[in-house]
Order: structure tokens, then C-alpha cells, then sequence
């Protein structure tokens, strides 16, 4: 369905993307996930023929992005990272102007913007002005305002930034639905969560290049471990932090310590330590490995650094 | 107290880092500045060139006189002849002198008929044609040749002098009279007899602006001016139809100048971004804008005109064809300019301070406020390249001399010209794409 074939783009001396490959599938939730900056924005815009690539070819559905730029259009569905909509309207007339920009007969479009507006449950609220909207009822609008023109592949350029936990899951759950139905999706984030809930098949990239392909059960695999251990951040394991080190590489987060098991690490030897420095076992918490984890492991930074 | 003074530096702080605040505080009013500063003070400022024509059918030596007086003064361009539709040079007669005035070719224009001050004549008679399109620009120039016209005073009062009193007393005995008056003058006075038997303009000081103005009532019976208005004497208001043009042509440069940069408005919420990703092309965008803003101006510019035909009875209906063409002309090159400004600006902000400067830069030199005649020559140069100049002058063509389509083809000719010169250029800084980026 979209074919990249050895895409380069540069800004100036700065190479946002360098000879990217990457194949998706039809009907597949494909998830770009990499830090800010990684080059994914770069590379949705060049799907959608908004630059064209220094060098390489993109195809979608057959056609090259960057001599059929019009008519791909017509088969994608792009929804930008920033809100893209007109505050001063309301919702019910963005979703108009967005929708003749596709050609769309005026009774069918108006039948799509009621299907669409129920969907996300916005219906109620067609008539207001988009800046009266929460944030998280505005990125819904953004999404509905790409699918007027029906088409065969959605872009998603992280759009649940700035987005309550509540409107994600709806998103989400729209997002997922609009796959069950066959539609293509690609998704760009730097949450992992995201990722690992959403995609069929995730591409990591970072500084331009794709580092790591596959299914998460795939990429999971090429972690050097099986699982975490988490514990919980307290006087008594922050006291003991050298004895946890003893057993892998200790991470400090927010409001726990996580330790990646080395070589050899047995779980009976550490309970015992632990026991040992009086240490609770509910503190302690087996997880299984995330791609935080392998990205840590790619490239020695976390995702969010 | 240390607070206060925080604030107050991080004020200034930002107010220096925003470029287009500071452009917008020092160098818009230092530009106007310039432009009044170089219309109304300084040595040698004042109007420049307004076009006189001049017709002298006297063989008086005072008429030679008069004319020799306005071929110096700067504030004339003293015009005695004219080519006609064969390019032949002819001096004006009558007629055509007053023609010459309707078709705008001068402002105004001043005949000295045989008997401006003809051997039996008591004082001066004088004839003036004028146009008052521009109400400041008729006012100097009234001034100007009154004041003219009255320096030639002290000669006409010793001449009727010494004429009166040889038609009261006879040639022979008003000769002896006046020989005999001129020897104690000499006497007494010491001027030379010569001087007050055959007085001459040269003999005498030419009187002030002051004396002119001062003795009028006075001298009104020794100079007479017989005042004629060529243009406009049927209009209701001529005041309002002198100024709609210029005011109109600079609210209709804000408001497109403003529409134009709308554009960075989309990109900024990238609504530009979401049109782009779909079947849309730049130039389709770009397209779509030019004909929006050009469509709205000519809307807000028939708007004034409509406005202005019910409050001041300006008459916009006896020739609403060519009015309707100097106005899509104006708005097709008011749109272009708003497009240049936004071509070449990198964000909203910048697009309003350099919109502002130019527009009202080109208002004050175009004649919107002023006539350009107030101008220096240099200024004056300048005030033709500028849209305002020409918008006006179609205006002023169609509304106050209702001339024709042919009359006003420069001004639509040139109005398009530089339409489609910004046009072009701001049409290639597009695609360098700062905004499309």
C-alpha cells in the first residue's frame, strides 16, 4: 500500500531523514515511534506531498507522491500534529470548507460531516464555534475533518498531544475502529504507551534513520532481557539503592527505580537480598519489557530526553 | 520599588526585541516626519510646479510684467503654449486656454486681455480659469497671482495719477502739471522726475504679501480679477468628492494588506498545512487569495462611493462605467501591493509594520492627505511610482472632470502595470516558500 524507498531530506545541513525504507501494509496501524525531532513529522509531510524528498521515491496505492502529488491526496487522510481548524467557525462549517477542498458532492458531504460529527460525538455541538471547544473535542475534530473524503489511508501526526487521558481513550478507540473497517493507518508518537496499544506493527526512528522494524513482540525480543523489576521509591529503597545494583542496571524514575536484570540474574538470589535490607515484596513489582526500554537499549536515551 | 524596576526593564526588554513595535515607534513617524517637514517647513519648501497656463493678449508693459513675475516664481510652471493633436505648438487663445484647464492639463490659467490696463483705464482687469480639484493647491496658487497681480500697484497709482490729471486739465496744462508736481518731489523727496513721469514696475518695490493682502478692499477698486471655475461648479459637494478617492485608496491598502497576511494566520494554525495536504496546489492558494482580496476591495471601495452618494450627494452614477473600472483597476493593484507586502514579510507581525510604513508613506506622497505640487520635485518624482497617485488621479478624472474611457486608460493602464509587476514578484517570492515552509 506505501512503498518508501531510500528517502533523504535535508534542512540546510541538518539531515532530518536519511535514506528511510519502509513498507506498510493495506489495512495494517502502523506506529512511528521516536523522540521530538527524530524526523517524523518530516516524513508524514513528505507522504502527504507537502515537500518533496531529496532523493528516493514514495508510493502510495501505486502512485508516486511526488508526480501524482494531487490525485494521492484524494486517497489520504492527514491529520496534522497542530489543531488545524478555524476557531472563529463552527464545527459543523470547518468541516464544510475542509470537505469541498475534495471535490465531495454537496449532499454527500453534508450526509459524511452528520456521520462523522456522530461518531465522535460532536453532533450536539455542530453549531458552535470551535474555540469554545475543550482540547480534547477539538483534536476529535481535527481527525473527522481528514476522513470526509473517505479515503484509504490515515496519517496521524501525534494527535493526542495536550490530550486528557479520557478524550485519548476515545480517540483511540475511533482510531481503531477506523482500522477494524479497513482503513490504513500510520501513526506517529513519543509514547510508547501509545505505540504498544495501538500499533499492529511499529518503526522506531531516531535522528533521521529507522533503528528498529517489526510487531512488539518482534522488537521485544531483541531486548537483552525478559522482564523489569520495579520498586517503588521510598526512604528504605532509596537507602539501598547499591545492594539493587548489584543485580542490573538501576534507573531512576519519577516514583520508582527500575532495574534491568544482567547476565545470570536469578530472581530467588534477589528476593533473598531483598529480604535481607527488609525490603516489602509489595514494593516490588516483575514487568514486562516496554519499548521505552528497548529504546533505551538502541541508543543509550530515552524517548522523552 | 525593586519590582517596578524589574518590570520596567523587562519591558523595555521586549519591546526591544520586538522589531516591528520598535520600527513601528521610530521610523513611521520619522518617514512622515520627513514627508511633512519637507511639504510645509524648512527653507525652500512650500508647492512647486503647479501647472499655470498663461495667455497675455495685452501689449501693457504692467500685463509684461504680471507674466514676467510668474515665470519666476517656483511655485509655477508657467505654461504658454500647447501642442495640438498634430504636435504642432500653438499659443493659446481664448478658447483653448480654457480648454486646456477642463482637460486637467493645468490647474488653472490666467488671460490678460487687451484691456488690462489699456491707455484710458483707471486699474488693472485680469482674468482667471481655474479647477479647483484640489481646494489647497487652488488656495496658494489664488494667493500667489493676487499677490502678483497686486504688486503691480504703486505703477498703476502714479500712471492713473498722471492720466487723471491730464484728462481733467488738458494735455498741454496736465503735462506742465505733472512736470511741475515731479520737480518738487524731486525737490523734497529726491526721487528722480523720470521715474515719476514715466513710472515703471522696476521703479518700485513689489509689495509683500502682506500689503497685498491687507489693502484688498482697497486695491479691489484699482485691480480687478474676474474669477471664473471651469470644473465642478454643478457639484453638491466637491469637497467630499475631491477626498473619497484618498481616503478610500488608503483604507482599501490596509484592508488588503491585512486579508493578504491572513496567510500567516493559516500557517500559524495550520489550517494553511491542511489545505496544502489536500487537492490543493500553492498556486491554486495563492490564486484563491488574489481573488478574494480583490473582490472584497472592490466591494469596501463601491461601499464608500455608495456611502458617499447618500451622505454627500456624491454624484458616482453619471459615469459609473469608467468609475467601476478605475475602481477594479485600484483594487487589482492595492491587492497586488497587500500580496508584496506578505511575500516579503516572515511573519504577521512584520507584514503590519512594513504595511504600515508603505502605506502610509505612499498616502502622504501619492497626494491622499496633500497635493503632490506641496512637494519637493524629488518627492514629487516618486509620488507617480505609487499606486495612491494614480488610484486618485483616475478618481478625481471620473468623478470630477466625468471624462471618458480613453482619458483614463493611462491610469488603468498604469493602476494594471503595477498590479502585474508586484504580481509577478511576489508570486516568485511565494515559491522561495517561507510560508509555504
Amino acid at each position: 500500500m506505501i512503498n518508501i524507498q531510500q528517502i533523504t531530506k535535508k534542512y540546510g545541513t541538518v539531515t532530518a531523514l536519511d535514506a528511510v525504507s519502509l513498507e506498510v501494509q493495506r489495512q495494517e496501524f502502523f506506529g512511528l515511534l521516536g523522540p521530538n525531532g527524530a524526523g517524523k513529522t518530516t516524513l508524514m509531510n513528505l507522504l502527504v506531498g507537502y515537500f518533496n524528498p531529496d532523493s528516493g521515491t514514495i508510493t502510495i496505492d501505486g502512485g508516486s507522491v511526488t508526480q501524482d502529488t494531487l490525485e494521492i491526496r484524494k486517497k489520504i487522510g492527514f491529520v496534522p500534529q497542530s489543531l488545524s481548524l478555524y476557531d472563529e467557525l463552527s464545527a459543523q462549517e470547518n468541516l464544510e470548507i475542509f470537505g469541498q477542498m475534495f471535490d465531495i458532492p454537496q449532499t454527500l458531504l453534508k450526509k459524511r460531516i452528520e456521520e462523522q460529527l456522530h461518531a465522535v460525538e460532536l453532533y450536539e455541538r455542530r453549531k458552535d464555534k470551535v474555540k469554545t471547544f475543550s482540547g480534547g473535542m477539538k483534536r476529535r475534530l481535527n481527525i473527522i475533518a481528514s476522513l470526509l473524503h473517505d479515503p484509504k489511508v490515515l496519517l496521524c501526526d501525534e494527535p493526542t498531544v495536550g490530550v486528557d487521558p479520557q478524550s485519548r481513550n476515545a480517540i483511540f478507540d475511533f482510531l481503531t475502529s477506523l482500522n477494524k473497517q479497513g482503513m490504513t493507518i500510520i501513526y506517529t508518537t513519543h509514547y510508547m504507551e501509545e505505540a504498544e496499544r495501538l500499533c499492529s506493527r511499529i518503526g522506531i526512528i531516531d535522528h533521521g534513520k529507522i533503528i528498529a522494524l517489526g510487531t512488539l513482540d518482534k522488537l521485544l525480543e531483541k531486548l537483552s532481557y525478559e522482564e523489569t523489576i520495579s520498586i517503588i521509591k521510598n526512604p528504605s529503597t532509596a537507602k539501598n539503592r547499591a545492594a539493587f545494583e548489584k543485580f542490573g542496571t538501576l534507573l531512576e524514575e519519577d516514583n520508582h527505580y527500575e532495574l534491568k536484570p544482567a547476565d545470570g540474574f536469578l530472581l530467588s538470589k534477589f528476593f533473598a537480598a531483598m529480604e535481607k535490607q527488609d525490603i516489602k515484596y509489595s514494593w516490588v513489582e516483575l514487568q514486562r519489557p516496554t519499548l521505552e526500554a528497548l529504546f533505551l537499549q538502541l541508543t543509550g536515551r530515552r524517548l522523552r530526553d | 520599588m525593586k519590582q517596578v524596576y524589574r518590570l520596567f526593564k523587562s519591558s523595555y526588554r521586549i519591546f526591544w526585541n520586538d522589531k516591528v513595535s520598535v520600527a513601528l515607534t521610530f521610523i513611521v513617524p520619522l518617514v512622515l516626519m520627513t514627508i511633512f517637514g519637507a511639504v510645509f517647513g524648512g527653507s525652500g519648501s512650500g508647492p512647486q510646479g503647479i501647472r499655470l497656463a498663461v495667455l497675455n493678449q495685452s501689449t501693457s508693459p504692467v500685463a509684461q510684467s504680471i507674466v514676467s513675475s510668474l515665470d519666476t516664481i517656483k511655485t509655477f510652471s508657467v505654461i504658454k503654449s500647447f501642442k495640438t493633436d498634430s504636435g504642432k505648438t500653438v499659443i493659446f487663445d481664448t478658447l483653448s486656454i480654457q480648454q486646456y484647464v477642463r482637460d486637467g492639463k493645468a490647474s488653472a490659467a490666467l488671460v490678460l486681455p487687451p484691456d488690462t490696463y489699456a491707455d484710458t483705464s483707471v486699474g488693472l482687469f485680469v482674468k482667471f480659469y481655474y479647477d479647483p480639484k484640489n481646494e489647497m493647491e487652488m488656495q496658494t496658487m489664488r494667493g500667489l497671482i493676487q499677490q502678483v497681480v497686486f504688486s503691480q500697484f504703486p505703477s498703476v497709482m502714479a500712471q492713473s495719477g498722471l492720466r487723471q490729471t491730464e484728462k481733467y486739465l488738458g494735455i498741454k496744462s496736465g503735462s506742465a502739471f505733472n512736470r511741475n508736481a515731479a520737480s518738487l518731489i524731486h525737490k523734497y523727496f529726491k526721487v528722480d522726475t523720470n521715474v515719476i513721469l514715466h513710472p515703471n514696475l522696476s521703479n518700485f518695490k513689489i509689495a509683500g504679501k502682506d500689503s497685498a493682502g491687507g489693502h484688498a478692499n482697497f486695491l479691489n477698486n484699482i485691480v480687478s480679477i474676474e474669477n471664473q471655475q471651469l470644473i465642478g461648479k454643478e457639484m453638491k459637494n466637491p469637497w467630499a468628492t475631491r477626498s473619497v478617492g484618498g481616503w478610500g485608496v488608503m483604507f482599501l491598502m490596509f484592508t488588503l494588506t491585512a486579508t493578504s497576511s491572513s496567510l500567516f494566520d493559516e500557517r500559524r494554525s495550520g489550517v494553511l498545512l491542511r489545505m496544502l495536504t489536500s487537492p490543493v496546489s500553492r498556486t491554486q492558494i495563492l490564486w484563491n487569495k488574489y481573488i478574494f482580496n480583490m473582490s472584497l476591495g472592490i466591494i469596501q471601495l463601491l461601499f464608500m462611493f455608495v456611502f458617499g452618494w447618500l451622505m454627500f450627494q456624491i454624484d458616482i452614477f453619471s459615469n459609473f462605467l469608467n468609475l467601476m473600472l478605475v475602481i477594479i483597476a485600484a483594487s487589482v493593484a492595492c491587492t497586488a501591493l497587500g500580496m508584496l507586502i506578505a511575500a516579503f514579510s516572515q511573519t504577521r507581525q512584520q507584514a503590519n509594520g512594513l504595511g504600515t510604513l508603505l502605506i502610509l508613506s505612499m498616502s502622504s506622497i501619492g497626494g491622499a492627505w496633500f497635493p503632490t505640487s506641496f512637494m519637493p520635485p524629488t518627492i514629487q518624482f516618486f509620488s507617480k511610482l505609487t499606486v495612491v497617485y494614480w488610484t486618485i488621479e483616475g478618481f478625481m478624472e471620473v468623478l470630477w472632470r466625468g471624462v471618458g474611457f480613453m482619458s483614463i486608460l493611462p491610469h488603468l493602464s498604469i493602476l494594471l502595470g503595477i498590479g502585474a509587476v508586484f504580481n509577478i514578484i511576489s508570486v516568485r517570492q511565494f515559491r522561495k516558500g517561507h510560508i509555504f515552509d
